[in-house]
């Protein structure tokens, strides 16, 4: 069905909604629906969740952008805010304008005047109320709700009623009834208001809708490590990672693999050891408070040479610290962590597509580099949910590890697992392998895997593991670079903030700013593209989702000229928005431009 | 295909342990009990805690390991899911299996993974010169706590199916029961446990307190293994006489872990073909066909 109407509403084009109350209120639902609203209609979507640490009660929200073409966050300005109670108004006032539209529910009584900026355009109705009144369960105030807001934005009915039938039917007929019931109480209300059909806000111009799927980083970095032959996960359920660990433990059995949940993450990242010694492609993952358990293992990992992949769904810390809201605050321990030296990779994502590739990188890079890899997400990288283009399956290159078979150990004179290589790599054979019997071991020790406290022979050890991080850098991931290399001004920025930096220099070039913009794919070891592009700038904007200017640091600490770093450090727990980096950079540049202007003065 | 002998590989090491140590019996009676049984070294994982007991994975032929301190079993479960085609063995002592790595050991007698545990109970650190342990007795090095038993541990989960405890100075004892353990393993029964009481000669030496103190179940005519609950109060009566029971405590029944997930239509995790991309690729697809919009 085609709208009817031919009057002068704006073409939908770029939109952000948010729908918040209270947890167990149903946010993601609405916005989930919304969603698939949307794709079906050709356009590209991108939501993120909002949640406290809880199942019920705390505020809660979803936000959903759909747009034509490439966006990677949540826009600046939220149209359309659909608050199911007077607090949500409060949490997210500061993101609304007088442009925006609020669908409110009113059923505590009428909306606190002066709450909203002057001019807001506000729909209110005692969705609760009516709910409880004609179906007797709360629940079914968004499904009313959703009539008006969809509406609103231009969606058919028709399609709304389909998009209920889908997400409904699974449970239930009495449930899909309700639901039905109250979309059409939803539409009735909204004729009532003056919203009639194709009277909304928008129009919605149907395009035949590009193939994508609709995956969270999480699930990609699952996707990834299984496409990529992974078969083994260990893991301890932790926000925001859990969803690695569920994906695979709904994918990874029909392909013959065990993803197992184990009862802490010493378990977790100890069984995946153990797995991995027998040859298998093992990951684990896990969050902040697990990673810092997890240290022991990684070190051991990295003595022992055993191939295993490290999923860390950053989340803010320190200690259990803000469980649902994202950083980036673990890079020290990822980069650092652990006692001793030792060689580890860690590679960063920014997009949940890029999870996917990356997961498959990471996951032949610890096979054939015998060492942990990590891989840093966030938690808003590790959550929210992208339209993406189908990972490209004939792109996934699978490369083994040295290995040796029977045959191969049969050729030898005497089979070493630690042996010394060019490469620093030592091809072993897997158990079960007859004639390769060997030991493997986190204390030091020699090439057979005795123990051993031999100066000369700890030193060449020492090395050799050092040595294949040398080698890895040749081929590590390299980063994604966006504008031209010649611009002024330089962004690094890692996980979530890819989009968000993106989004900011397009507002930014409109204000007259030039930049350039890296994001590093593998943070460690440091690749010489990130000194090289920093020696580029003239200042580099260093994006950091933490205290102490982690990456920042990281930086310096590898060489990069400090006088050129701005350190942009953020950590109350709030996803970045692309206008609050734009006024950031726009301030400090303006401060820039004032000091040299009376730098000239003084002279 | 056997080991060719032109193959050098990693020469066993000699034992570490002081002579008279407890834990060279435990070897002995290891090494005599896989060849009875007929285990090649090839398909054989040894996975060991730290301490003098584990040290063990490097005095035979074998796919050693060892672990990190209190993390062999978690290792080693891993080890049997992603090969249950290999005999997985762990060891370790108390301090390692009942002290750092209690949690785990707890959840091994939960799920029931078809590995064997030799643990090399000597009621003290050895390694770090003898401090108390969760076995030591009150009065040990200062110890105010009474010792834990581990078959009484073992026999309060409804999942446990073997246990069993032995003694370094009765090796033929010893070798009925890790050969049992062997064959519970191999058949994929589940989780053998056998604790050895294993004295340190050199920081306590509990030799000939032990000797004296045993009791054999074995030898007891009237004890059914197979009744959890008698079981349960025999090792209780024994001990409130001061007795420590050795024998094969119990034998039960339960699906082992690895029969519940790993998938047996499927290829085992560790002999896939790493890289043959296109056996999966219906799995594949079908996850990007669940995620189309
Ligand atoms: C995490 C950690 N903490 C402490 C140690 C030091 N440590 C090594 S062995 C050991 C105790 C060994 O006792 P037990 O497991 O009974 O073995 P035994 O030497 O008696 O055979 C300790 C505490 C360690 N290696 N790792
Ligand atoms: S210190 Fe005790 S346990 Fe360790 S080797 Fe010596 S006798 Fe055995
Ligand atoms: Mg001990």
């Amino acid at each position: 069905m085609t709208s009817t109407n031919t009057n002068s509403q704006p073409v939908l084009e770029d939109i952000s909604v948010i729908v918040a109350g209270q947890g167990g209120d149903g946010s993601l639902t609405v916005i989930t629906m919304l969603a698939d609203l949307f794709r079906n209609a050709g356009l590209n979507v991108y939501t993120e969740r909002d949640v406290a640490s809880r199942i019920r009660g705390g505020h809660a929200a979803a936000t959903m952008r759909a747009f034509i073409g490439e966006k990677h966050c949540i826009g600046s300005h939220i149209d359309l805010l659909v608050a199911l109670d007077e607090e949500a108004v409060e949490k997210k006032v500061h993101q609304i304008s007088s442009n925006s539209i609020v669908v409110f529910d009113d059923s505590s009584g009428p909306l606190r005047s002066g709450l909203l900026p002057e001019g807001t355009k506000l729909y209110a109705a005692p969705f609760n109320r009516i709910a409880m009144r004609t179906m007797r369960r709360e629940l079914y105030k968004n499904s009313i709700a959703f009539g008006i807001v969809g509406r609103l934005l231009g969606l058919e009915d028709e399609a709304m009623r389909q998009t209920f039938t889908k997400r409904f039917e699974r449970r239930g007929q009495i449930i899909l009834d309700y639901n039905i019931e109250a979309l059409e109480l939803g539409l009735h209300l909204a004729d009532e208001m003056g919203i009639k059909r194709g009277e909304g806000k928008y129009r919605i111009e149907q395009t035949e809708p590009e193939e994508q799927i609709l995956v969270m980083g999480n699930e990609s970095i699952a996707f990834g490590f299984m496409a990529a032959g992974g078969r083994f996960f260990t893991g301890y359920p932790i926000t925001p990672s859990t969803e690695v660990l569920e994906t695979l433990q709904k994918w990874l059995p029909r392909c013959g693999g065990v993803a197992r949940q184990t009862e802490d993450e010493l378990a977790g990242i100890n069984m995946a050891i153990g797995a991995a010694l027998t040859g298998v492609r093992t990951m684990t993952a896990t969050s902040g408070p697990g990673i810092s358990l997890m240290q022991e293992g990684v070190g051991h990992a990295g003595s022992g040479e055993v191939p295993l992949v490290i999923v860390d769904c950053q989340r803010s810390g320190p200690s259990t610290g803000m469980p649902t809201k994202p950083e980036q605050s673990d890079l020290n321990i990822m980069v650092f962590g652990g006692h001793g030296d030792f060689p580890r990779i860690v590679l960063t994502p920014g997009h949940p597509d890029d999870c996917f590739y990356l997961a498959v990188d990471a996951t032949n890079l610890a096979d054939k580099y015998q060492c942990p890899v990590f891989i840093a997400m966030d938690q808003a990288l590790s959550q929210n949910i992208a339209s993406v283009k189908p990972f490209n399956l004939d792109e996934v290159k699978v490369v083994p590890g040295k290995r040796l078979t029977a045959e191969e150990v049969a050729e030898l004179d005497t089979y070493k697992r630690y042996s010394f290589s060019e490469d620093g790599i030592s091809a072993f054979a897997a158990p079960g392998t007859p004639g390769g019997m060997s030991l493997v071991t986190g204390n030091e020790h020699d090439e057979f895997g005795l123990v051993s406290t031999d100066p000369k022979n700890r030193v060449k050890m020492m090395d050799k593991r050092f040595h294949k991080i040398e080698e890895a850098k040749k081929e590590l991931p390299k980063g994604r670079h966006f504008g031209e290399p010649d611009a002024p001004i330089g962004f690094i920025g890692i996980g979530m903030m890819y989009g968000v930096i993106l989004d900011a220099r397009i507002e930014l070039e409109k204000r007259g700013y030039n930049t350039q913009y890296l994001q590093p794919r593998t943070l460690w070891p440091m690749l010489d593209e990130t000194l090289e592009f920093i020696d580029r700038c003239e200042r580099v904007y260093v994006i950091d989702l933490n205290a102490q200017g982690q990456i920042a640091h990281l930086l310096m600490h590898q060489g990069a000229d400090s006088s050129k770093i701005i350190s942009i450090r953020r950590y109350d727990g709030l996803p970045y928005r692309p206008g609050y980096l734009v006024n950031q950079i726009v301030e400090r540049e303006e401060e820039l431009n004032n000091n040299d202007k009376k730098e000239a003065k003084a002279q | 295909m056997t080991t060719p002998p032109s193959t050098k590989t990693f020469t066993p090491a000699r034992p570490i342990w002081c002579a008279g140590c407890g834990d060279f019996a435990v070897q002995g009676v290891l090494e005599k009990s896989l060849r009875n049984m007929g285990i090649l070294p090839h398909k054989l994982m040894l996975l060991a805690g730290i301490g003098c007991s584990g040290t063990i994975q490097n005095n035979l032929k074998c796919y050693g390991y060892h672990a990190l301190h209190g993390r062999v079993l978690p290792a080693t479960i891993g080890a049997k899911l992603a090969n249950p085609d290999l005999t997985v063995i762990a060891a370790g002592g108390d301090g390692d299996g009942f002290a750092i790595g209690a949690g785990h050991l707890v959840h091994t007698f939960k799920s029931n993974p078809s590995i064997m545990y030799i643990l090399m109970n000597n009621s003290n650190y050895g390694l770090t010169k003898g401090q108390a342990s969760p076995t030591s007795p009150i009065g040990y090095h200062g110890n105010a706590e009474l010792g834990l038993d581990s078959m009484l541990l073992g026999l309060s989960f409804l999942s446990s199916t073997f246990l069993a405890r032995g003694f370094s100075g009765n090796p033929e004892q010893l070798g009925r029961l890790m050969e049992a353990a062997i064959e519970h393993t191999e058949s994929g029964k589940g989780f053998a446990f056998l604790e050895v009481l294993s004295p340190c000669v050199t920081y306590y030496d509990t030799h000939r307190e032990w000797r004296a103190k045993v009791y054999n179940v074995d030898e007891d005519e009237s004890f059914d293994p197979t009744s959890r609950a008698a079981a349960f109060q025999k090792v209780i009566e024994l001990k409130e006489q001061g007795h420590i029971p050795i024998g094969r405590i119990f034998k039960g029944e339960h699906p082992s872990l690895e029969s519940i997930i790993v998938n047996k239509e499927e290829t085992l995790p560790a002999q896939q073909n790493i890289g043959h991309f296109n056996e999966h690729r219906k799995h594949y697809d079908q996850f990007i066909k669940a995620h189309l919009v």
